[in-house]
């Protein structure tokens, strides 16, 4: 459903952060992409839905290419694509509510959505997905006074509210701690497998990638230098798993284990 | 740091800096060329800055001085005499900088010698001798003095405390006119005697006794005889004030009398009466009058006895805050209206997204920037002369003032946001504009509030004085009252503004931080 051709990406002050960048990705499939911070994860990520433009390459989603949509077109596209982020990026002084909603952002009309004004229709999506995120009771809070765990889940609940074909996710557990990691990634692995959503998410825990991955692809420096199956990652040891990350990686399994290096 | 510095003398290090420092010429040829050329040495051994440092500061020095001295002595000949006439009227300032500029010379050679040594690279002592000499010109030039201010500080106490403390004229009382009148009869040949006028209570009540006599004539040498002195009685007139005497001829002229050059007045005791001889004056008796002829005398109080009344000062001043208080908030209203629009405009991370973006980006920035560097006193005189004298020109001025100053603070607020969660809407297939609606207003709420509060903070302080120029408001009546010289209703004015102002200031930053 999602092919991606050749991409690459360089930077206006000519940092090189993507490098001929090929692979697809299967419906229904969970597929982690590991690497070093820097190593372009992010950069791959926007890329796919033109958050950022690529320098060069193709990426073809259902038969289209996003690299040469534009305008109305290319927002049609990024609304069946709902996004993750690593600090939520949710509006803070709006209320969780709004939030959610802003995910129907690209289906209602224009004008009345200018006056915060929702079809009922949506409002009561915005419920359901509240409630599959456990946090209805939060609705009418401000989003910043949640914790970080609930901002996420409404971060979760705002991608859900596209109806989106894929998810992005770009370390969507990176500020928050094991325990709450699981609960998020949970969410996800329950789209993923219970309304078929496709799942392209970044992660740092080995253990995580381990535990939720059907397939991984490992960057580093811009360039695939893994790729594997949930099997290949099961059997993973830790040099395959440095030289993935570099020579001076750490195994940060859970993120508490012996440190490497020094 | 100094021991270091012996441990290895051989590097160049010493210098701040450059590491790899080389002098281009040896020590004393940059000495001598900083005597012909102040800081050429310096320039020579590696020193550029510095070398142009003191050649400025020598030149710009010294010119300044040749300048001073010119003023003090434009009517001499030769630079010499100048100098002479010069020092002769400020010795102090003339010797002070001209000696300093004569050892700043000196020292730029030495320094310039010794800025080819690493040892004594660098060094700041040169320039506190660029500091006394600016600092001894800047004394001269703008004037300063302090002697004067203690010399004419006691003329300066009247005025300055009728600022102070005005308020005498803040509430007046309404006038009254208090008055009694008493015949007299021209020439005791001739005619009845006037009555004796009837004395009621409450009333003021004049006497005058005899109720006959001539008035003063002149001689056939223009020389006065003195007229009949007639005793004035009064009663029940204003305790402890002052009484004027009128007197009214048959005609009803009405003129004062003076005495010994001095219009006649006479003191109320403190039981509200008074006693006073009276020489009847000089009136010629015009030859047509026929029969006998009354006059009559009147004394006559106009007192300050009636109700309270709010003085005009006051009155004029309150209406006056009124409009400027309103000016400000109009001027404010207006600027935010035009300065949200174009803050988007000015802010560059909405705008980059295409070139023409960054074109409308920059053009707006330009205007902006353009605008605020004229100051709303200039603007206020430019819409004088388009919309006449009046509050209307202020708030011209203060708008357009508003719009600049907020267009830049918001645009940087709105540089500042959070750009998370305008990715974020991208990423659902928002539009442009429910982006900015969704990820950017919501963040730029609190500044905006701020910044607008804070403006109207300004434009109310700005439009007391903006009437200066004739741009309405208190400014206005305060410029007026000044050249006036009526301090006490400056000062009532100055009141008002030092009132409101701090008011203002006390209540827009409590709204701001409650709100933020």
């Amino acid at each position: 459903m999602l092919e991606i051709k050749n991409l690459t990406k360089i930077y206006d002050d000519g940092t090189r952060a993507l490098t001929d960048i090929s692979f697809e990705v299967e419906e229904a499939e969970f597929l982690v992409i590991i690497g070093l911070s820097g190593s372009g994860k992010s950069t791959l990520l926007r890329c796919i839905n033109r958050l950022i433009d690529p320098t060069e390459g193709q990426i073809i989603w259902n038969g289209t290419d996003i690299t040469r949509a534009e305008g109305a077109e290319l927002r049609k596209i990024r609304r069946q694509i709902g996004m993750i982020f690593q600090h939520f990026n949710l509006v803070k002084r709006s209320s969780v509510l709004t939030n959610v909603l802003s995910g129907r952002l690209g289906y209602v009309n224009p004008l009345r959505s200018l006056l915060y004004r929702f079809p009922e229709k949506d409002r009561k999506l915005a419920t359901d997905a509240l409630k599959r995120v456990g946090i209805l009771d939060q609705a009418h809070k401000r989003a910043d006074e949640l914790s970080g765990g609930q901002q996420q889940r409404v971060g979760i609940a705002r991608a859900f509210m596209q109806h989106p074909g894929l998810i992005l996710a770009d370390e969507p557990v990176a500020s928050l701690d094991p325990v709450l990691a699981h609960s998020i990634l949970g969410y996800l692995e329950q789209m993923n497998q219970e309304d078929g959503i496709t799942v392209l998410c970044s992660l740092h825990y080995l253990d995580l990638v381990q535990r939720y991955a059907s397939r991984v692809i490992g960057l580093r420096d811009g360039r695939i230098v893994y790729r594997g199956t949930r099997e290949d990652i099961r059997r993973m040891t830790d040099e395959q798993f440095r030289e993935i990350y570099g020579a001076e990686a750490v195994r940060v399994s859970a993120g508490f284990e012996a440190k490497g290096g020094e | 740091m100094a021991g270091n510095k012996k441990k290895k003398p051989e590097t160049w290090s010493a210098g701040p800096g450059d590491a790899d420092f080389r002098p281009l010429v040896p020590g004393p040829v940059a000495g001598i060329a900083s005597l012909f050329v102040p800081g050429l040495g310096q320039m020579l051994a590696g020193q550029l800055r510095r070398g142009f440092l003191l050649l400025g500061s020598l030149g710009s020095g010294a010119g300044l001085l040749i300048w001073r001295i010119h003023l003090l002595a434009h009517r001499e000949a030769d630079l010499f005499a100048k100098l002479l006439k010069a020092f002769d009227r400020r010795p102090f300032f003339v010797g002070l900088v001209a000696a300093c500029i004569l050892l700043l010379w000196i020292w730029n050679a030495w320094d310039a010698y010794r800025q080819t040594k690493p040892k004594t690279r660098g060094g700041i002592g040169i320039f506190v001798l660029i500091v006394v000499i600016f600092f001894s010109l800047g004394w001269q030039i703008s004037e300063i003095n302090p002697y004067k201010m203690i010399k004419e500080l006691p003329d300066a106490i009247s005025p300055l405390s009728r600022v102070l403390w005005p308020w005498k004229v803040a509430v007046t009382r309404e006038k009254q006119e208090i008055s009694a009148r008493a015949e007299i009869l021209i020439g005791c040949e001739e005619g009845e005697l006037p009555r004796i006028p009837e004395e009621s209570p409450g009333k003021p009540y004049l006497m005058v006794e005899p109720r006959c006599g001539e008035l003063s004539r002149l001689d056939e040498d223009n020389k006065v005889i003195k007229g009949t002195v007639v005793t004035l009685t009064g009663r029940g007139f204003v305790p402890d004030t002052v009484t004027q005497i009128w007197w009214i001829d048959s005609l009803s002229n009405k003129f004062r009398p003076r005495q010994e050059g001095q219009y006649v007045s006479v003191e109320i005791d403190k039981n509200g009466e008074f006693t006073f001889d009276l020489v009847m004056p000089y009136r010629l008796i015009p030859p047509s009058a026929r029969g006998p002829q009354y006059h009559e005398v009147e004394a006559r109080q106009v007192t300050g006895l009636g109700k309270l009344m709010v003085g005009d000062p006051l009155r004029l001043t309150l209406a006056r805050m009124a409009e400027t208080i309103f000016m400000g908030m109009m001027a404010t209203f207006f600027g935010i209206i035009f300065a949200i629009p174009v803050s988007f405009l000015a802010s560059r991370n909405l705008m980059s997204h295409s070139w023409v973006a960054m074109l409308i980006y920059y053009l707006t920035r330009t205007v902006l920037n353009v605008i605020r560097a004229i100051e709303p006193l200039i603007w206020a005189l430019i819409a004088v002369v388009w919309v006449g004298l009046g509050p209307f020109a202020g708030i011209i001025a203060l708008t357009f003032h508003s719009i600049a100053a907020l267009g830049k603070l918001y645009s940087e607020a709105i540089e500042s946001i959070d750009p998370g969660p305008i990715e974020a809407i991208q990423a659902t297939g928002a539009t442009r504009l429910q982006t900015i609606m969704y990820a950017v207003v919501p963040q730029m709420i609190p500044p905006f509030v701020s910044f607008s509060i804070y403006r109207w903070d300004i434009n109310v302080r700005m439009s007391t004085i903006i009437g200066l120029v004739g741009g309405g408001g208190i400014g206005f009546l305060l410029v007026q009252y000044i050249r006036l010289l009526d301090y006490r209703a400056a000062g009532i004015a100055v009141w008002f503004i030092a009132i409101t102002v701090a008011i203002l200031d006390y209540a827009s930053s409590e709204i701001r931080q409650r709100f933020v």
